[in-house]
Parts: structure tokens; sequence; C-alpha cells
């Protein structure tokens, strides 16, 4: 049969050609969606490394140039913190807050590697503010700023990048730090963002955002009177209170509304490709009429009828498909984006699927129409 | 073999009702070469049509086989023309992209037949018809009578009970339809393949056991005879 099918696919072969280039457009469409949201989809079910859960971020500006300052009113903070019974726990973090816009990063050396990362500086109590698990070592502590060079975490990622298989802890990077600690994750960024690099070194002075975390049950009643206590600690600090909750899901938006409106400009594209098809199929079907009388006449079931021009419909979309995974395959192997062969691997896999039941769905209502006539009517036709 | 009852055929068209065939009654015994003779445009296409399963009639009653066909699955419809009938039609109705010997090949494709074994009795049918030599042709590298030979060979492939002629020797010159003829009266002979055959030529038709005429959509008369 397969035979039979590729020589009336060869002698058709000009109609054939066009339906193949319009299944290798929509395949490497769909290969596009496929690869992105099998992306985005990985990223989304990575743990994050953190938790936001009654976390806020708390914005302070003490309006001074004044390091001795700076410090003082810093240890003020801590201490009205401390005695604040709804704060559970709270560390200072450079301006970076988790899910905010302010992103710093840097590159560290390592036996004459160079890797870039996020860079982070926080106080000792960061980890347990946002949840933050050790994979391996610990965290830094206020003891370990004077020790030889920097006391820094980084994340597994960095470790491998900046190590391979090597033990992380105790190695020096930059000459001045040296890792004390290794986290798993840390998605600081939005709830898709790809797992990055990320390194914590302990807070500079200048350092003074602050992570709160609240005890349960706390309302805005309790967030208003945090940010006045706060205020009323200094003349001119500037006090700004959010949740990073709330962040998170500003910053999910930014990235989630563009890729929706990309989906929804391919799927249009996709639609009408298929519309196309289904225009191109339907016409060469009912042109066959004369055809599928006569196979008809000698014995062909409607079933075999539909089953046969779905049958050439899936072998013509293979040779398109065909072309596009050989494009498709070079992503992957000139590495043109930093992503894992495995996205590419399932955006191939669902494009082919999508193009099969897209090809399937188009053949098939042509092929009935053209299957259930009596074979003498199609005859007639001719 | 055949047993036709009460047929009415009526086609419509928007603007027209067009009575083909009005109350035919005819029955075809097993082993029975008949002819149908008749003026153009009287039915004769329409009824060959019904018996072969091609149409349905508009009224009336068909048993093939002894098997009253009206309430048949599609299925078992498909395997009745597929195994029992052989359609050779007026206007050959090949498949012009596909070479002669896939043509001939095409009902033992809805068989259970090996791809060889197509091949071979395709080529045996071909052999029989006299287009040994064309198997690699395409249908539009072909005269008229070739075309029809090729018809003729498709529809002997499957060794069918009936085979259905639609005016098979009206393209060929004489000596050629004395061929084709002369295949069909063998096929009757050695196989007691019932087979049914329109024609216009009177000679031809008197070669054949009984001839029923046709006229207006109605019998209107029917010969015997003696060979
Ligand atoms: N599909 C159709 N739709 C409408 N009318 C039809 C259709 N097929 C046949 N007819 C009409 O039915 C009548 C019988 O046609 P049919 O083809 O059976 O004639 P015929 O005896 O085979 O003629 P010929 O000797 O020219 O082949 C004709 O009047 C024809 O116009
Ligand atoms: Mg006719």
């Amino acid at each position: 049969m397969l035979n039979h099918i590729f020589k009336l696919i060869w002698k058709k072969k000009k109609s054939n050609f066009l339906m193949m280039l319009e299944i290798f457009v929509s395949f490497l469409i769909l290969f596009a969606v496929w690869s992105l949201s099998v992306y985005t989809y990985r990223n989304y079910v990575t743990p994050a490394g953190l938790s936001t859960d009654r976390v806020w971020a708390v914005y302070l500006q003490f309006n001074t140039d004044s390091d001795s300052l700076r410090r003082i009113n810093c240890d003020l903070v801590s201490q009205y913190l401390k005695g604040n019974r709804g704060i559970e726990s709270f560390a200072f973090s450079s301006s970076n807050l988790p899910f905010g816009f302010s992103t710093m990063n840097n590159q560290f050396e390592y036996g004459g590697k160079s890797v870039m990362s996020d860079n982070l500086a926080v106080s000792a109590d960061y980890p347990s503010v946002l949840g933050i698990q050790m994979l391996s070592g610990r965290w830094f502590t206020a003891a370990d700023t004077v020790g030889s060079g920097k006391p820094v975490v980084i994340t597994r990622r960095l470790a491998a990048e900046l190590f391979g298989k090597e033990e992380p802890i105790g190695k020096r990077i930059s000459t001045d730090r040296r890792v004390v600690g290794v986290v798993d994750y840390f998605r600081h960024k939005s709830s898709f963002q790809a797992d990055e690099n990320a390194l914590f070194e302990p807070m500079n002075i200048w350092d003074n955002d602050l992570l709160v975390k609240v005890a349960p049950g706390t309302d805005a009643e309790f967030e208003a009177q945090l940010a006045r206590s706060i205020q009323k600690l200094g003349k001119d600090w500037t006090v700004e209170i959010q949740h990073l909750d709330n962040m998170k899901s500003t910053q999910d938006k930014t990235i989630l509304i563009p890729i929706l409106i990309l989906f929804g400009v391919c799927g249009f594209l996709v639609f009408n490709v298929g519309l196309g098809l289904f225009g191109v199929l339907f016409q060469n079907i009912s042109r066959r009429r004369g055809e599928i009388g006569i196979r008809r006449a000698v014995g062909a079931t409607k079933k075999q009828i539909m089953r046969y021009f779905i049958s050439e419909t899936l072998v013509i979309a293979t040779f398109g498909v065909a072309l596009g995974v050989f494009f498709a395959v070079q992503i992957p192997l000139l590495n043109v984006f930093d992503v894992e062969g495995s996205v590419y691997f399932w955006g191939i896999v669902l494009a082919t699927l999508s193009i099969y039941g897209i090809a399937v769905l188009c053949a098939f209502y042509p092929s009935r129409q053209a299957a259930v006539i009596y074979p003498a009517v199609a005859l007639h036709e001719e | 073999m055949i047993h036709l009852k009460n047929i009415e055929k009526v086609y419509r068209t928007d603007t027209v009702e067009t009575l083909a065939l009005n109350n035919i009654t005819l029955q075809i015994e097993k082993g029975e070469f008949l002819s149908i003779m008749g003026p153009s445009g009287c039915g004769k296409s329409t009824l060959l049509n019904i018996m072969g399963l091609l149409d349905e009639p508009t009224k009336g009653q068909i048993n093939l086989d002894t098997q009253e066909i009206s309430d048949f699955s599609d299925k078992k419809l498909s395997r009745f023309r597929n195994q029992k009938i052989g359609f050779i039609f007026q206007s050959y109705h090949l498949i012009n992209d596909l070479p002669v010997l896939d043509n001939v090949e095409l009902p033992l494709l809805y068989r259970d037949v090996s791809s060889a074994e197509r091949r071979r009795l395709a080529a045996e049918a071909l052999e029989k018809v006299g287009l040994a030599n064309r198997m690699k042709h395409y249908p539009s590298q072909l005269s008229g009578g070739q075309k029809q030979r090729v018809a003729i060979a498709r529809a002997i492939v499957g060794q069918p009970e009936i085979i259905l002629a639609d005016e098979p020797t009206g393209n060929l010159d004489s000596a050629m339809g004395n061929e084709i003829m002369e295949i069909l009266e063998n096929l009757n002979r050695a196989d007691r393949t019932t087979i049914v055959m329109v024609t216009h030529d009177e000679n031809m038709a008197r070669r054949t056991h009984r001839l029923v005429r046709l006229f207006d959509g109605s019998l209107v008369s029917s010969n015997t005879f003696v060979n």
C-alpha cells in the first residue's frame, strides 16, 4: 500500500511539494512554540529555592552619606525589629531584593575560568528569612567577615561551572572570596526564571534594604504600623514596604504576557496554515472523486478510502516534518541558545505530533465527504 | 445469481426529474451470458450500475447470490463489489496517475493478497487481454482500445463470479472486438462466470445466451438464443 501511495504522491509532486512546504513552515513555528513552552514549563516546575510566604521587602533609604551614621541607623532598625513580636526574622540585603527590579552581577574567576553570576550582598539571617536550604557547607556568619577573604555562598550551578566535579567548599574564587556553602537553587527573578548562577556575600555598610518575615496573621494594619514605626526611628528616612508575593506575580506577568502574545500570534499563523492545508486537501480530494469512485467500485470500503487519504497526507507531512527536523536540530547542535538539548527534543516530538494531528484533522473531513458518495455518482462526475 | 425486482431509478436535479429505470424485474441465472441493448439514454448504464452495487435504486429489491442487499453494511457491500463483481466501464475509468499494472492490481489491493501475488495476477490478466508489453505505460499513453483492454484486465483479475460490461467492445475495431468477445465467452464457458454485457452491436448480442431490450427505462423484450 505504501508503495502505491508513494507512486501517486510522486505523480503529483508539484502540488504535494507546496503542501510539504506549508507543513515545513508550520513545523518550525510549532517547534518554536513547543520548545518555548517546554522551556518555560520546566523553569516553572524547577524549585525556586526560596519561599516568599509572609516575606516583605522593606526598601529603606537613610538619606545620608555618612557610613558611621548608616551603621548606627542599621543597628537602630535591627533593635526595633528584634523587639517587634510581629516580625519572625529579618535580614539586610543589597538593593537587588528577590523579585525586585534591580539586579547585580559580576564575573567570578577560578582556575583561569571566568563565570558570570548574580551577586547578592546580604546579612547572616538572609537564609532563615527566605527559607533557603543549604546543600553543603554553611551560611556565613558575622564572625566570618574578619577571616581570610570574604566568605561566600554559591548556588550548585555556579559551583559546577566554576569547579566542575571538584568539592567547592574551601575553594577561593577571584582571589579574595572563599566558598563556605552551597545552596541548591536560587531563582529570585520570577517563577519562569531559568536556574541561574548566584553568589551571596556578606553585606556592605551601604546595603541597607530589608527583608522581613512576619508572623502568621499579620494584616494591613500591622504593615502600616511597621512602616510608620521604622520611619519614626530617624529623620528623612524613606520607607516602602512591598509583599514579595505581589512582586513575584508582577514579575511573572511581565514574562508571561509577551509569551502569551507570541503564542497567540503563532496560534493564529498555524491556524491559518491549517486552514490552507484543509483547503488544499479539500480541493485535491474533491478533484480525485473519480479515483475514489473507481476505488469504491473495485471494493474499497469508506474506511479504507479515508484511511488511504489520511495515510497519503501523513506521508506528505512526514516529508515536511523531516525537513523541519533537519533545521530544528541545528539549533541545539550549533548551541544557538543556552538551553538544554532535551527541551529541543521535546519541542521536536510535540511539534511532530501536532503536525500529524493537524494533518489527520484536515484530511479527515474531505476524505469522508468523498468516501460517502455512491461510486456511480463519483464516477459520473469525472 | 442476480435478481432484480421492481427496480426504479429516478435522477433528481434542481430542474428535472428523470425516470431512468421504470419497474424493472429481471432474473439472471448463474453462468448466464446476458446482453442488454437499447437506444442511447434508455438507462442501460444505470441498470448495470445498480446490478454492480455502484448505485442504489430509488425503489425495488436486489438479490445477489440469494442475498438481499438493501440492508448490507458498507463493509459487506464493498466486499461483494470486490470479490463477486468485475465491472467494465463504458468510459474505462482508469486511474491516470498509476501505470497500467497498478491499475489492474487495484481490486487485489483491497484483498488479502501479497504484493508479489498481486503483480503476478495482474500480469497474467494483462497477458489475457494482449497487453503484456504495456504494463509500465500510463493510461494517457494508450489508445482507446488499449484502455478498454486494461479495464477488462482489471475486471477479470480477481476472478469474480459476475462480470458487468458496459459496451466493452464499443471502442474497438471488429477484430479487437471479436477478441474481447472471445475472452468473455471463454470466461463464461470455462469458469461459469455470469456475464451481463451492454452492447450496441447486434452481432455481439447474438453470441450471448439472452438479449433484453431496454427502451426509456423499461424492459421491452427478451430473446433467448440457442448457441
Ligand atoms: N447522475 C445522473 N444525474 C441525472 N441524470 C442522469 C444521471 N445519470 C444518468 N442520467 C440520465 O438517466 C438516463 C439514462 O442514462 P444511462 O447512462 O443509463 O443511459 P445509457 O442507456 O447507458 O446510454 P448510452 O447508451 O448513451 O450509454 C439518461 O436520460 C441520463 O441523462
Ligand atoms: Mg451507458
